[in-house]
Order: structure tokens, then C-alpha cells, then sequence
């Protein structure tokens, strides 16, 4: 990361009340503008978008075929399919149809400018808040949510105590619990999909060489003197979960009466019982393998984030099926002596060794990045069907939504994008989007700031 | 590469020809001393789609090079008998992608950052070849980089234009005749908003009032520090005896060449009244400001750039990170464009750097740029805007040959880079790269292995427990470890010189890094 | 067979008289103390200046080494060593250090390091102005400790001399050639000031104010170079005619440096990989000094460029090696394991190029270690002689002091080394070392067999009774946890330190070494440690006497009885 950048992008400690006052003026300003976009007023019941070429990623691609949206819901997906009667049509003639793209990994509605605290929700304090729950925090009316969205992502995981372009590199180990939302609707009821699908654990650091964030500096600590700042990390983290475990064993045994309620470990009950998959944030190799080992040894379900150095280890993460949410192709190796398209070739590289994975942005404003980092996954090797499903289906099942969205079927969830190309690249353009069934607006901020300039006339003199 | 036989028959030969230097290149990303690999003086580029920025694409058609330089570019070029022929059927060529915003290839912090004008700092005295991002940036098709000292100074250090010359001591990288730069800043970091140093009591300026005011002194000064010298010399020059001289101010020299018109301002700012303001002051002592920098509001106020005469360099889709950035938009770079601007797109950082041809496609979904308008932002423009475009940013005759070759259209997300040329020297080969990984692993294992039995030899140290137990419970010894009773003391200059300048990265998770 | 008893009866009374009447301090010098004429005979003579002698005889006197040859005539006077078996070198010369000096001011090193300290312990810089980090006026010379104990232990494997100079800041002070034998600093003092080293360590601190990085340390070296030479010419041209002129301030900083500019003093600039050196020889030009590079343990990948500047070099022994305390599954890069390999070949590729080089101790703690990094030299391509070289005459040239120091030569400064081999050889060990004439005999101390019981430090008064009658002297003893023992044996005639001594359970035993007509003697006191009194005896070849050790309530009382005499 470069030095210049983090120092623009670093949380400010200490903001003027005045910083704050704008920030909270902009926001209102815009408000306006994209609650608007999310529903129109009267949004008929029935679509139907015909001859589009339909890329359903459940079995084959239909080259001129039709969609049927009836409320929130696909009624019909087919090439004999007939239009209902008052449906609205869409020729689609020339276009492609696919499930809207879903961002594993993100801060959506958690943190709106980076360096405003104010408008940064994204981490609690403390290292262990597994009672944290996303969806309290996430602003419906954030202008990150119209702008991810005119880049065809209907959904996305917002995820607490996940770092972030402007994180300053501060997470807690147990961060909280990510949801995964729709990126339209009036409140967060309207926009969710599952409050609580997946519990966040930043595995702690091991390393002898760090980035002091605040000061840019480079630091160095001897190997036993990092092992052992490590391991109390990993034992802390040990003592929780042997403590949750205890506490769910009492919840099962009595009646909440009859026990010291205690809304942390009550938290991470449903990751004991393995209800609640661990969604572990992990770069190094070493990390990973003991995460896995961690997971293992307390039977829960794993799901890897990040995974650097997930090449090193794809046939453990293979034998012990644990997905990965990968880091976005588009990052710098880690070490000088790594091929230079390391991250880039890694997605082709785990397909091959059967590892699931789903791309991610880890981020808010690059979240519209998504497509473009699947893309150059596919440049480097990966099957380009994969990678369409890396960014629409796998994070469906990995988070357990498949049943819902993911794919074009009769039934799941109508959040779809009517494009005219290859939704990965970088000139597409999204030409309708549906989300719950909706026919919902790509128009955003940024384009409503483009207009706007576009249209200042010339300035005398 | 691969379906071309012809070539492979001259590979042979090729490839015994620079055999030698084929090693060191291997090796180029750990050797600085590498020997560059050597070029035959003729190289014929043929059956390739040739987007010459300046004058449209050539469908098949051929670049001649000779002696670094661009002889002949057209549809049927015969082929010298002496020359080295690439044939690049199927492949897209453009002009090497000039990177107007860089921060690669510095020795230590690119922020002299104690000080509110640091323009006695100067990147020319740090260059570092052996930074790695260099050769992953060449990976990514840039041969040339503007390169910057930090933003945290209203006035920041001097910097410098380069050519990515990767293997080649420092000496090597500057761009011949490149016209010098400084950095200014406007905004949140020069005011520190975002940023403070525990340590350091806060600095002046803390408002944007306070960052003109400080860039109007110091030029106030710079002012009177010229005419002190002018005086003094037209003394001098009139035999008058016994004159001190002025004393000279590495602080000021700077900026008196921005005065003159002997040195660019590249100038990091975000906000339309900031952008201004700059404008206003520049105008107020008779300097031009080459390029604004980031300028991701210069949408707003685009006539006002255009009429200043001023370059603008942003950034493709960054957005949000900050106050001063949440009004950026996309689509900065067609509306500047559309309004008369020279438009570039930078990377500001080593990995953005690495795919800025398909940061500049954006601006065709962002703003309906042209293929060749978008393919101009990382080219023909910031070479303009540097000054350097007699000598690079386009596929003509006479210019030099730095070129990259695509395996296809680069503005697309699938395109990847082949080989990088700079000066008709081959500086990357993907297929060289990915063929010379296993001998480097090979070394790396035979050092290791060496140092390894030499460490046996000397029992009384022992080898550090690396061996980890998932799963104690605290208490269990080992969180009651002692902490190892010698804490490393700050290293003396000779410990930390031993260190050659080795990367290392922290993954930040987030998009751009 | 009982005359020959007798005699060597006779000869050991006479032995122990000489010995106990020549613990003279060296302040009585040629008052029947240490002798100031010695003369090896039969030894194997590497003059480093020209050929070696098979065997040869060295006379020194009076600190001077007075003849060198195959027979050379030995004084009368001079106390002669049997140099059978035995190989004498130049005195060894570490060619940058700060042995001998304190610490400095931490000011100096937080401001210019970056240190860890809590705040920034001066007023940090505003710019070049304020100087940061300059103490050029500070001298080697002028703050040399005796109590540094490295000026023994260097002594011990060889080094008489060292070019030592305050460290910290980016001008740190003056480098000053140190003999490693005195009585006062003044003693120690060959030359000075012989160069002026520049540093440019850029802080890695937080808040620590101008220069923060290594661009503006180089921005701040260059403008008080400018600044230096402004101020020369603007006071020349002010002396002139001072009327109606604006003095031009003075600035100590400046002033100190202007000896460089005049080329009166050597300008030391670091480099140590590939990039640092070719910034380094560009430095040279833009500042316009003459100097030495230093550090160039990356040299193999440079030397041609140095040779082609002329510039002579100091190369750091402290090779860059694997850190002891590493992450075994953090590989260290292709670069950093090549530089590891291969710097110690860089002396041979300086000697190949033709540079004039000198070997320096670096960051090296322990001095033994420093021969055997000259050693790993060799092991990469460098003849012996000229490592040798590299740490006598070289040193010598390079600072202008080949004229008194750096080979064994009729006139020069009497530094030896004599060693029982070949110095770079597994085995050899160095016996006795020479400084400015005076003897300091090496010994391997021995180590106890078993751990002490109790403790022997403190000032023993010893009793015993010669021919002459009842006498006390005073040992003085420090035990280290191991049980090994050093101090001083301090009789009415003199002091005379304990070359080797321990504490064995309740074994003592210490030994000092003095000259009888026979040559350097040791003398032994041995015996039980009861843990509050010594009984044992002094020995001396095959003569020996019982002696009583007790700790005095009072060291006035001792000071009183044995010193008393003295006076």
C-alpha cells in the first residue's frame, strides 16, 4: 500500500465538530436522491423480459429466452416461456440477463467516508464483540449503496471489524456478525436477506515485520517474542469459545432463569452448535493452517477471508472443504520474491485443486471493482464460467443463500441485471437491474453530479 | 508467441544471444546490478494491431526499431536481415503507459514530512532501483513514472521523471532532458486533517487558508531570494570588489526555477476552491501549474483548468475515503476532457499501477470517451503533461521505442501484458518471467540450505521453537512465557545498512491495495 | 646434586626478591619497573612493508622499534624474549570505531537515530537552520575513557590501535588514531583529528522533527556543506573590509567542517549495499571533499565504480548473517540471502578492482569474532596477506599515518603482535602484544572446573614473610558469577594486574606476570577460600611461600599500611 495514500486515508483521531457538520450535510443533501432510486411508487407486480440471452448459471445458457418476475420473485425463466397478461415487457433483444453479482466482503451502509469517523461504524471497540450484529449499523440511505449498485451488484455481505481501504488496520478477533443484504429498499428489513450469516474472526497476526499504520514505520520483533504475543491471541480466543461452549450447554440444560445471562457468549452459541458459520479473516499460510486446525478442533464450520497465501494450502482447505472468500486478484504479492502475478493466478490455481471460493471487494467505494477483479482472475487462467459464478452463486452457498439467490430460477428472488455484455468487463453497461423485483434505478450520486456539471455553462471572461 | 514457428526459429539464436543477460533478467527481481538485457540494434514488430494513439490503429502492420528508436511504423515493413523479428500475430501493441503519479523506486519515506515546505528534499538524491514495484509496474506495461515525493507539505519535495529501467543502477532511470519537478499540496493532508503524528506537536497550516498563505511566503521569499542574486551578480558583473555573496538556499533554489519556468508544479489537490485557490497564487507570481494531481473535483470547475493551461491527472473510479474525495466521480476524466483539459489517469501506488489500461477504459463506460481518447489518458497526454511527448506517448517514427504488447485490446479487463520494451530493449517477457521462476526458487533453496549447514556448525545457538499448539487454555505455560530477557536495541547505522532495501507488504484489505 | 638444591634454593630466593621488588607501577617506568628495551630473537618477522623474516630479531626501545633483521645487535640492556616458534606481526588496527570513547549524549543519538525515546529528548529541528544532529566539534581525542573495557579486550586479540570517533547524529565528531595503552587520554592520542564521518541514518521516530527521512538528511548534509563553504568565502571577503558589511555569522558547525572543505581532514561518507555506494561516490563529487567510504559490504557488485574514484574503502566485518531470532517460515529474499553470501567476498573484489581498503569492527561485540571475520574474507577469495593488510598498513595509508604505524620497520611506532602461528589459523594464539613498547602479555584466563562457593571480590590484605621479612600487599579482586577473577596485586613497589585467576568451590588461584633475568615470569597465588580469610602460596618458578589473606574492616586501614610505605 502506498505511503502517500494510507496517510489520505487514514481515521482521524481528532475531527474539527466542523468536518462532522459537512459530513452530516452532504449525506442529508443526497438522501433525497438515492431513496428515490431504491422503489418506484407504483412498481407493477408482473415483468417479463423477452428475448434476452439468459445466462441462468443453473444448467444452460438460453440464447433467446424469457424472464418472468412476478413481486419479489423469478415466476418464470425459459425459451417457450409465455408473457403474462399485464405484465410489463422489457425487449431485451441484444441483451444478456444474469443474477445480479453479490460482494462477499464489504462495509455497505457500516462507513460512508473513511476518514470521517463520524460516518464510520465499521468496528467496535475492544477485541472480542460477537454480539455485534451489522445490520443495526448499516445506513439504507448511503450513497455507497445507488453507486455498488449501477455496477450490477445486487447484494453483498456487510461485514463488521473487516478492515477496509481506510480501516488504519484496527479489528477486533471476534468482530461481530456480518449480514448479507440486497442493495435496495427503504429500511434494513426491506434490504436483508439473513441478519446473521457469519460470525467475523480476525485470526490473530503472526509476524516479525510490521507496518506501524501510524506512523508508517517499519517494525521489526524477534520471532519468539511475536510466537508468544501470538499464541495469548489464540488462547484468549481458545478460553472464549470453551466458555461459550459451557454457556450453550447450560442453555440447553436450564431455563434462562436458572443462569447468569450473558449476551456475548449467548452470541456465540449458534457458531458452537454450528449453526453460525466463522467467517476467519487470514493472509499468511501458517495462519490459515492453524484457523483451520482451530475450527477443526472446535467443530465449527469455517469459511476463510482473505486467504493471500490460500495457494500454500489449497489441498488442506480442499480435504477440509473450507471455502474461501479470496482477496481481490488485483493486490501486490506479498513477498518480493513472489511471481509478480501471484494473486492474480491464485483463483486459477484453486479452481484446479477444487477449492471453492467467491471473489469479494473487501470494501465499499471498490466494491464496483468486483467484476473487474473476476475478469483478470479469468485473464490468469480461471475458467471464465467460475469466475461468473465466484461473483453470483458460490457466495449463495457458501453463506447458505442459495436457495434464494445465486442463480435464475422459478422461485428464488428476483435480483437480476439486464446488461448489455459481459457483466466482468470493464465497459458493460447494466441496462435494467431488479432487486426483490423491483425494476430499481442504476442512477446514483455520481452520475447525478455528472449531469449536473455537464450542464454548467461556460464561465464569462 | 506460440503460434508463430518463424519466430521460434529465430528464438533459438535469440535467446543463445542474450543468454547471459536472460540470467541476470531472471534474476532482475532481486539484482540491481543486473545487466539490462541487451538489445539487438534492430527489431522488427510484425502482424500486430497497432494502436498508435497519434494516428489510429494498424491493423498487421509492423513497428520498425533502431538503436532504442522508432524507425518506420506501417502495414508492410520489410524486415532488415539483421534485425530480431517479434512477430506479434494476434497482438496489440501501444505506446509504453506513462504513470503521471508514482511513488515507486524511493530509498526511505517518500514524506519529508516534519516541515510545511520541504522543497529542499529531492527524490532525484533516493532513487532506488531495486524497489520491486518498478519490474511489477513494467509487468504492467509502465515505462515511464513521474515520480513524487508525499503529500503532507503545502510545498513538498522535488521530483523526478524516469524510464522503469529495471536492472539498471540509479544513474540509469532518470528520463533524459525530463523537465525536474516539485510537489505541492493542497487540502486535508498538508492541513493534517486526517493525519497526526502522536509524537509531533501539531503543524502550521491547519486550514486551507493556512496552506495558501503558506505557499505565498514561501514565495514571497523565493521572490526576494532571486533578487538578491540578481543584484549580487549584476555587482559582480560591473567588477565591483569584495561582495559576499548571497548565501544559496536548497529551500528556495527550487522555487525559484518554478519562477522561472525551469521546474513543474505537480500540485495534489481534491476540492474545486482549492484548485483555485492554486490557480489564483500561481497567477499572482507568474508561474504556471504544469499539473494538478488527484484534482478528483476538477469536473467542477474544468473550464477554469482548461484555461489555466494546467494538466489534470486523477484517478479512474476512487472515491469516499475522504471528506475532499466524496464528490469524486468516474467520470472526472471525460467531463475534464470533453472541457479542454490534458487528462491523465495515475495510480498514486505500485498495484494501481499495474492495470492503469484498464483504469482508462472506465472512462468509456464513465463519460463516453473514444478507445483512443480513453487509451491517451495513460500515454500521449501525461507525456504532454510532463513534457515529454517529442520523445514518448505515441507509436510514431523517431520517437523512442518503448511499447507494450497485449495479448489483446488492452482496454479490456482480460488483456495481459506480453512484453515490455523500453528503448527497444525487451525490459519484460511474460514467457522469460514465468520460465526463469524455478531456477530462482533453486537458488533460493541452495542459499538457504548453505546457511543452514553453516549454522550447524555453531551448536550454541539454538533454532527458535516454530512449532505452535492451537488450543491451550490460557494459563497452560505457554501465555506465562517470560518475555526473552535481551530486547533488540535500536540498530547502529552499520546493523541497519547490512539490511539490503528488501519489500515486504502488509495486506490491507480493500480494493486498490 | 644438595650444591645444585642449594643453588636453585638460592636463585629462587633472589627470583621471589626480583619479583615482589619489581611489582613497580608503570608510572616508575625505567625505574626498575617494566623494562622500556625488549628484544625478540628467532622469531618469524612479517614486516607487512616488506618480505617476512624465517628468523628474525625485533629491538624496541623506549616505544620505538629500534632494528629489524636477520641478526639484528641486541642492546645490552634490552630484555631479550625467546621468539622460537612464535610469528610477529604489525600491530592490528580497527580502522572505525568508538572504542575507548563513552557513550554520547543521547540527545545525539535520539535526534539522529531515531532511538526509542519517549519524546524527542532536544528541541526537534525546524530545518536546516537549527543543525540537527551536528557535533562535529566533538573529538575522539578529547573524550576517551579509560574505564571502557574494550580497550583491554581489543588489546587482547591484537588491535594496539583504533581510529575511534563520537558516535550519533549525522555529523557525529571527529575520528581521532588511538594507541590502545596509557596511563591518561593523552597517552593514547596518535593523531587527530584524522577524519570526520558523516552519517546518514534517517530517523525511524515519529515526531522527530527536520530531517525526518533520508531525502531530507541528504537535502539538510548538502546545505550545511553550502553553507560551510559560504561561510568561508563571505569571512574571507568580511575580513577584508568588515565596514558597512553584514557580518556573516559564526556557525561551530561549519567551522569544523571547513578543515574538510580545505581538504585538511577526511570526509567519511557510509555505503554499504550497491545503491548506497554509488549515492556515496556521487557525494564525494557534490560535496567536493576527499574522503573514505565506509560499510561496503555489497562492494562485489560495485568495486569497478569505486576503483575508477579512487576512493579508499573501510569495510565493515560485521557480515550480514541470518538473525539468531527468525521467523523459520519467513524465507528471506533472493536478494537478502545473496547479499549474505556473497558480502564477505567483497574485499576480494575491492584488492581485484585495486581499491585501497581497511578492515573496521562494524557492529562486532565481541573482539575475538573480528579475526574470524577477516578469516571468512579469506574463505572468499582474498589472499591472506592482504587481509592482513587491510588491518595494519592500509589503516595507515588510508589516514595518513603510514609514516609511524601499520609495519614492522626500524623508526616506527613499537605495536606488535606476537602470536604462536599464523594469525588467520585455527589454533594460533596471539602471547604477547606490544604497544608503544610496552608489554602486555595475552593469556587465555582458565576457567574454573566447578562453580564458586562464596565470593572473593573485594581488597584482600595478604601477609607473608620473605627473606627480607614481613611484607603486605593488596589484592584487589573481582569475581564474575562463573568464578573467573581479575583485579590487581598492588605491593609497596607497585601494581601488577592478574592476568588469569579463579574460583574454583574454595580454590583460588590467580597469576600475574612480571620479568626476571630469565624473561616474563608468572607469578601464582594459590589456595582455599574459607569465605572470610585466604590461605595459600605465592610461587614463582620453582620457589614458593605461604601467604594469609584478610579483608580489612576498613580499606583507609589498607591504604594506611601498604601504600603508607610509599610515600
Amino acid at each position: 500500500m502506498k505511503i502517500c495514500f494510507g496517510i489520505q486515508t487514514r481515521n482521524s483521531q481528532r475531527r474539527s465538530s466542523l468536518t462532522d457538520l459537512c459530513v452530516f450535510c452532504l449525506i442529508c443533501l443526497f438522501c433525497g436522491v438515492s431513496s428515490q432510486a431504491q422503489a418506484p411508487s407504483q412498481a407493477p407486480a408482473v415483468y417479463a423480459i423477452t428475448h434476452a440471452k439468459i445466462f441462468t448459471l443453473a444448467g444452460e445458457t438460453i440464447d433467446d429466452g424469457t424472464v418472468v418476475i412476478r413481486d419479489s420473485r423469478i415466476a418464470a425463466v425459459g425459451a417457450q416461456v409465455t408473457v403474462p397478461q399485464g405484465a410489463q415487457v422489457i425487449d431485451a433483444k441484444g441483451l444478456q440477463v444474469y443474477p445480479g453479482l453479490f460482494d462477499s466482503v464489504t462495509q455497505m451502509g457500516l462507513r460512508e467516508i473513511g476518514a470521517v469517523s463520524a460516518t464510520v461504524d465499521t468496528t467496535e471497540t475492544g477485541s472480542f464483540n460477537p454480539d455485534a450484529v451489522a445490520s443495526t449499523a448499516v445506513s439504507p440511505s448511503s450513497e455507497h449503496i445507488p453507486v455498488t449498485r449501477a455496477a450490477g451488484i445486487t447484494e453483498v455481505l456487510a461485514v463488521p471489524a473487516s478492515g477496509g481501504f481506510d480501516s488504519g488496520g484496527s479489528q477486533g478477533i471476534l468482530g461481530g456478525q456480518a449480514s448479507a443484504i440486497q442493495l435496495a429498499g427503504w429500511t434494513i428489513e426491506d434490504m436483508l436477506l439473513k441478519k446473521s450469516a457469519a460470525m467475523v474472526l480476525n485470526w490473530p497476526k503472526f509476524e516479525t515485520r510490521m507496518l506501524d499504520r501510524t506512523t508508517f514505520t517499519r517494525n521489526e520483533k524477534p520471532f519468539s517474542e511475536a510466537k508468544q504475543e501470538y499464541e495469548k491471541n489464540v488462547n484468549e480466543l481458545t478460553d472464549w469459545f470453551e466458555r461459550a461452549r459451557h454457556y450453550s450447554q447450560a442453555m440447553e440444560k436450564s431455563t434462562t432463569a436458572n443462569f447468569n445471562r450473558d449476551v456475548k457468549l449467548e452470541a456465540l452459541a449458534p457458531v458452537i452448535r454450528g449453526e453460525l458459520p466463522l467467517l476467519v479473516f487470514a493472509e499468511r499460510a501458517r495462519e490459515i493452517r492453524n484457523a483451520v486446525e482451530f475450527c477443526e478442533g472446535q467443530k465449527v464450520r469455517m469459511i476463510l477471508a482473505g486467504g493471500a497465501e490460500a495457494y500454500k494450502v489449497k489441498d488442506l482447505l480442499r480435504s477440509k472443504s473450507v471455502p474461501v472468500i479470496l482477496l481481490p486478484p488485483l493486490t501486490l504479492p506479498l513477498d518480493e520474491d513472489d511471481p509478480y502475478d501471484r494473486l492474480l493466478a491464485q483463483p486459477a490455481e484453486l479452481a484446479a485443486a477444487d477449492v471453492k471460493f467467491a471473489f469479494a471487494s473487501f470494501d465499499n467505494s471498490f466494491s464496483r471493482r468486483l467484476g473487474q477483479n473476476a475478469a483478470n482472475a479469468v485473464a490468469h487462467g480461471l475458467p471464465y464460467e467460475e469466475a461468473l459464478r465466484a461473483v453470483t452463486l458460490y457466495p449463495a452457498q457458501i453463506f447458505g443463500l442459495a436457495d434464494q439467490v445465486g442463480t435464475l430460477e422459478e422461485g428464488k428472488i428476483a435480483n437480476l441485471i439486464v446488461t448489455n455484455g459481459d457483466p466482468l468487463e470493464l465497459t458493460t453497461d447494466v441496462r435494467y437491474l431488479f432487486i426483490r423485483g423491483q425494476l430499481t434505478s442504476t442512477n446514483n450520486k455520481q452520475q447525478a453530479l455528472y449531469e449536473k456539471y455537464s450542464k454548467r455553462p461556460k464561465p464569462a471572461n | 508467441m506460440r503460434n508463430a514457428p518463424s519466430f521460434l526459429k529465430k528464438l533459438q539464436h535469440w535467446q543463445v544471444l542474450c543468454f547471459l543477460s536472460l540470467i541476470c533478467f531472471l534474476c532482475l527481481t532481486s539484482v540491481a546490478t543486473a545487466n539490462p538485457p541487451d538489445a539487438p540494434p534492430v527489431i522488427l514488430i510484425q502482424n500486430a494491431t497497432i494502436l498508435t494513439v497519434s494516428h489510429g490503429t494498424i491493423a498487421n502492420g509492423s513497428i520498425l526499431i533502431r538503436d532504442g528508436k522508432i524507425a518506420e511504423v506501417g502495414s508492410s515493413i520489410k524486415a532488415p536481415k539483421d534485425a530480431q523479428v517479434i512477430d506479434a500475430a494476434g497482438q496489440f501493441v501501444i505506446p509504453g503507459i506513462i504513470d503521471c503519479h508514482s511513488h515507486i523506486a524511493v530509498d526511505g519515506s517518500v514524506n519529508e514530512g516534519s516541515v510545511s515546505v520541504s522543497s529542499m528534499a529531492n527524490i532525484a538524491d533516493v532513487l532506488n532501483p531495486d524497489d520491486i514495484d518498478i519490474y511489477r509496474d513494467l509487468a504492467g506495461g509502465v515505462t515511464v513514472a513521474n515520480v513524487l515525493h508525499g503529500s503532507a507539505n503545502a510545498i513538498g519535495g522535488q521530483t523526478m521523471v524516469i524510464k522503469l529501467r529495471w536492472g539498471q543502477p540509479a544513474a540509469k532511470l532518470p528520463f533524459e532532458g525530463a523537465v525536474p519537478g516539485i510537489k505541492f499540496a493542497l487540502g486535508e493532508n498538508p492541513k493534517r486533517t486526517n493525519f497526526r503524528i502522536p509524537a509531533q506537536t501539531p503543524r502550521y497550516p491547519a486550514t486551507r487558508m493556512g496552506v495558501e498563505e503558506t505557499i505565498r511566503a514561501a514565495f514571497t521569499e523565493a521572490r526576494d531570494y532571486k533578487k538578491t542574486w540578481d543584484a549580487y551578480i549584476k555587482r559582480s558583473d560591473a567588477g565591483e570588489k569584495n561582495l559576499i555573496p548571497p548565501r544559496r538556499d536548497l529551500r528556495l533554489d527550487p522555487l525559484v526555477e518554478v519562477l522561472e519556468g525551469k521546474r513543474y508544479v505537480h500540485a495534489h489537490c481534491y476540492r474545486e476552491d482549492e484548485i483555485l485557490m492554486l490557480l489564483r497564487v500561481a497567477k499572482e507570481f507568474g508561474f504556471k501549474v504544469r499539473t494538478l494531481q488527484h484534482v478528483l473535483e476538477g469536473y467542477k470547475v474544468a473550464d477554469e483548468i482548461a484555461a489555466s493551461g494546467a494538466g489534470a491527472s486523477t484517478f479512474s473510479d476512487w472515491w469516499a475515503y475522504k471528506v475532499e474525495a466524496y464528490d469524486a466521480i468516474p467520470y472526472n476524466a471525460a467531463l475534464m476532457t470533453r472541457r479542454g483539459v490534458i487528462v491523465s489517469v495515475n495510480s498514486d501506488d505500485a498495484e494501481e499501477a499495474t492495470h492503469l489500461n484498464q483504469e482508462a477504459a472506465k472512462s468509456m463506460k464513465f463519460g463516453g470517451l473514444t478507445h483512443d481518447e480513453a487509451l491517451k489518458l495513460v500515454t500521449l497526454n501525461p507525456a504532454i503533461q510532463l513534457g515529454i511527448d517529442k520523445r514518448v506517448g505515441s507509436i510514431d517514427a523517431g520517437k523512442d521505442a518503448d511499447l507494450v504488447i497485449y495479448n489483446r485490446d488492452p482496454l479490456s479487463a482480460y488483456a495481459v501484458v506480453q512484453k515490455t520494451l523500453i528503448d527497444g530493449r525487451v525490459y519484460f517477457d511474460r514467457e522469460r518471467d514465468i520460465a526463469g521462476r524455478a531456477d530462482r526458487e533453486k537458488e533460493k533453496k541452495e542459499l538457504l540450505e548453505k546457511e543452514k549447514k553453516a549454522a550447524e556448525k555453531k551448536p550454541e545457538e539454538k533454532k527458535p521453537d516454530a512449532t505452535v499448539t492451537i488450543g491451550q487454555k490460557p494459563g497452560e505455560k505457554k501465555s506465562e512465557e517470560k518475555k526473552p530477557e535481551e530486547k533488540p536495541k535500536p540498530p547502529t547505522e552499520n546493523e541497519t545498512q547490512d539490511k539490503p532495501l528488501e519489500s515486504f507488504r502488509v495486506v490491507v484489505r480493500g480494493g486498490a491495495q | 646434586m644438595f650444591s645444585g638444591q642449594k643453588v636453585r634454593c638460592l636463585y629462587g630466593i633472589v627470583g621471589i626478591l626480583t619479583a615482589i621488588a619489581l611489582f613497580a607501577p608503570p608510572a616508575a617506568m625505567g625505574q626498575g619497573g617494566e623494562p622500556r628495551t625488549f628484544a625478540i630473537r628467532g622469531a618469524k618477522v612479517v614486516t607487512v612493508s616488506g618480505p617476512a623474516l624465517e628468523e628474525g630479531t625485533v629491538v624496541l626501545s623506549h616505544g620505538i622499534i629500534t632494528a629489524v633483521g636477520k641478526d639484528a645487535a641486541i642492546p645490552p640492556d634490552a630484555w631479550v624474549i625467546d621468539g622460537k616458534g612464535l610469528t610477529i606481526y604489525p600491530g592490528f588496527v580497527d580502522a572505525f570505531t568508538d572504542v575507548g570513547i563513552p557513550a554520547p549524549p543521547a540527545a545525539a543519538v535520539a535526534v539522529a537515530e531515531g532511538a526509542p525515546a519517549r519524546r524527542p529528548v532536544e528541541p526537534a529541528a525546524r530545518g536546516p537552520e537549527d543543525r540537527p544532529g551536528s557535533t562535529p566539534w566533538r573529538s575522539g581525542a578529547d573524550e576517551i575513557s579509560l574505564s571502557d573495557k574494550r580497550i583491554e579486550a581489543w588489546r587482547a586479540v591484537g588491535f594496539t590501535t583504533v581510529v575511534s570517533a563520537p558516535t550519533g547524529g549525522y555529523f557525529p565528531g571527529q575520528a581521532a588514531i588511538l594507541d590502545l595503552h596509557g596511563e591518561r587520554p593523552g597517552d593514547f592520542v596518535v593523531k587527530t583529528p584524522v577524519a570526520v564521518p558523516v552519517s546518514l541514518q534517517a530517523p525511524n521516530r515519529p515526531g522527530a522533527g527536520f530531517p525526518s527521512s533520508l531525502m531530507g538528511v541528504l537535502a539538510y548534509v548538502h546545505q550545511v556543506w553550502l553553507d560551510t563553504d559560504w561561510s568561508m568565502r563571505a569571512q574571507a571577503i568580511y575580513e577584508k573590509n568588515p565596514r558597512g558589511v553584514e557580518r556573516p555569522r559564526y556557525d561551530r558547525t561549519e567551522a569544523v567542517l571547513a578543515d574538510a572543505l580545505e581538504d585538511h581532514v577526511l570526509v567519511m561518507i557510509p555505503g554499504n549495499n550497491s545503491v548506497q555506494l554509488r549515492r556515496a561516490l556521487e557525494l564525494f563529487d557534490r560535496w567536493q571533499v576527499k574522503g573514505i567510504l565506509y560499510g561496503a559490504q555489497m562492494a562485489y557488485e560495485v568495486a569497478p565504480e569505486i576503483a575508477a574514484k579512487k576512493v579508499p574503502v573501510l569495510v565493515n566485518l560485521k557480515w550480514p548473517e541470518a538473525e539468531k531470532d527468525a521467523d523459520p517460515e519467513e524465507k528471506p529474499s533472493l536478494r537478502t540471502l545473496r547479499f549474505r553470501d556473497r558480502a564477505p567476498s567483497s574485499p576480494a573484489a575491492l584488492s581485484k578492482a585495486g581499491v585501497k581498503f581497511a578492515f573496521y569492527s562494524g557492529g562486532i561485540a565481541a573482539p575475538k569474532d573480528i579475526l574470524k571475520a577477516a578469516k571468512k574474507a579469506i574463505d572468499a577469495g582474498l589472499a591472506p596477506e592482504a587481509a592482513l593488510r587491510a588491518m595494519t598498513l592500509s589503516p595507515a595509508e588510508i589516514f595518513g599515518v603510514s609514516d609511524r604505524l601499520g609495519s614492522i620497520e626500524t623508526g616506527k611506532i613499537a605495536n606488535l603482535v606476537i602470536a604462536d602461528g599464523d594469525l588467520f589459523a585455527e589454533k594460533t594464539k596471539i602471547k604477547i602484544v606490544f604497544v608503544d613498547g610496552h608489554r602486555h602479555e595475552i593469556r587465555e584466563p582458565e576457567k574454573p572446573k566447578d562453580p564458586p562457593k562464596g565470593d572473593i571480590t573485594g581488597k584482600w590484605k595478604l601477609s607473608y614473610t620473605t627473606p627480607e621479612g614481613a611484607e603486605e600487599s593488596v589484592a584487589d579482586l573481582t569475581m564474575e558469577k562463573d568464578g573467573t577473577v581479575s583485579g590487581t596485586i598492588t605491593s609497596k613497589r607497585g601494581t601488577a594486574s592478574i592476568i588469569s585467576g579463579y574460583l574454583s568451590v574454595d580454590k583460588f588461584r590467580f597469576t600475574i606476570n612480571i620479568v626476571l633475568d630469565q624473561g616474563p615470569t608468572d607469578v601464582t597465588f594459590s589456595g582455599t577460600f574459607d569465605g572470610t580469610s585466604l590461605k595459600g602460596a605465592i610461587s614463582v618458578l620453582t620457589f614458593s611461600l605461604d601467604f594469609t589473606g584478610v579483608k580489612p574492616t576498613k580499606d583507609s586501614s589498607i591504604a594506611a599500611t601498604v601504600l603508607g610505605g610509599a610515600q
